[in-house]
């Protein structure tokens, strides 16, 4: 009896899922309305021109959609204030999750009760550098290249996890200490509004570009923003995944 | 080779909300974040291979293994 309730239930778990999908799919299939490509041809035929850069992607996301691009980085900015909160007030219950009663002072600095292996310390640690270098290669020249602000921050980040997994218990930079990645996140987030803000005087509104009334290549200011992006990104996912090794006091 | 792509995402993506071992579930994941990367790179959008493969198949799968060790590995449910 209970599995035949269990199976009815199942069933219309998948209609109703199915339902959904096609009253979203259904209206692009039947509506006669032509897609779009206004935007897209425009994008196509001045975008490169415009901006300056080479990467039209960039040069979308970072001047004519800047404004998404801000609401992506308050989004980080609000769910790495919401993991440090968390995991400042269950810092008890996390450090159980190692093995240890809490969190030892002069231990602070390794991963308490985190089995090393050779491996993890030659790998990582030698590794970390050369992640955090393409990271930088990626955000510099993301005008260029793919990439950009918020692809070569994570790639940071993901840098000084690899860091601060491979050094070795004593040694330590400052790239991996909390007060300074959150000091970068913070004037990062600073610095963006500024940036956001510099076109203002000049009459270009809100994220317009300041450089465009100038002789100065409009690419400068991309490269400006990708900068700033990447280094605060890098700074918050990277403050995230410190604190939750549990190197953070 | 996109197709071959597509079906393999949809049995990794099926292997890990069937999956009881959650570990197993994270590495099918973290496959499924590569091989989606190696699909945008196919359909020329290499910015966004690179998110993917950054945060889908690196950061993500860090902090998934991270929560496993703090909690448990079996799902019980």
């Amino acid at each position: 009896m209970k599995e035949k309730k269990y199976s009815i239930f199942f069933i219309f778990q998948i209609i109703l899922s199915l339902t959904a999908v096609l009253a979203v799919l259904l209206p692009i299939f039947l509506s006669k309305v032509s897609w779009p490509d206004l935007a897209r041809n425009y994008l196509e035929q001045n975008g490169l021109q415009e901006s300056g850069a080479r990467n039209l992607v960039s040069s979308i996301y970072l001047g004519y959609r800047a404004f998404d691009t801000l609401g992506e980085t308050i989004v980080l900015l609000v769910a790495v204030s919401g993991t440090i909160s968390i995991i400042s007030h269950s810092g008890l219950s996390l450090a159980k999750g190692f093995g240890e009663d809490e969190i030892k002072k002069q231990t602070y600095n390794s991963i308490s009760g985190f089995h090393r292996t050779e491996l993890l310390d030659v790998v990582t640690g030698k590794l970390g550098p050369i992640v955090l270098i393409f990271g930088l290669y990626l955000m510099l020249f993301g005008h260029l290249s793919p990439g950009g602000g918020f692809q070569g921050g994570v790639v940071v980040a993901s840098g000084i996890v690899f860091m601060a997994l491979g050094s070795k218990t004593d040694s330590s930079t400052w790239l991996q200490e909390g007060r300074v990645l959150a000091k970068i996140e913070a004037a990062g987030f600073l610095f963006l509004i500024l940036a956001s803000l510099s076109g203002i005087p000049g009459g270009f509104g809100f994220f317009g570009n300041p450089l465009s009334a100038t002789e100065a290549s409009p690419v400068i200011y991309i490269i400006i923003l990708n900068i700033i992006i990447g280094l605060k990104v890098g700074a918050g996912i990277g403050f995230m995944c410190i604190a939750m090794l549990g190197k953070v006091e | 080779m996109t197709i071959l792509i597509l079906i393999l995402l949809i049995v990794l993506s099926l292997y890990t909300l069937s999956s009881r071992d959650l570990l197993h579930g994270i590495i099918a994941l973290s496959a499924f974040s590569l091989l989606s990367a190696i699909l945008f790179y196919i359909l020329y959008a290499p910015d966004v291979a690179i998110t993917e493969a950054a945060v889908g198949a690196g950061v993500s799968t860090v902090v998934f293994v991270w929560a496993i060790r703090s909690t448990e590995r079996k799902d019980k449910g």
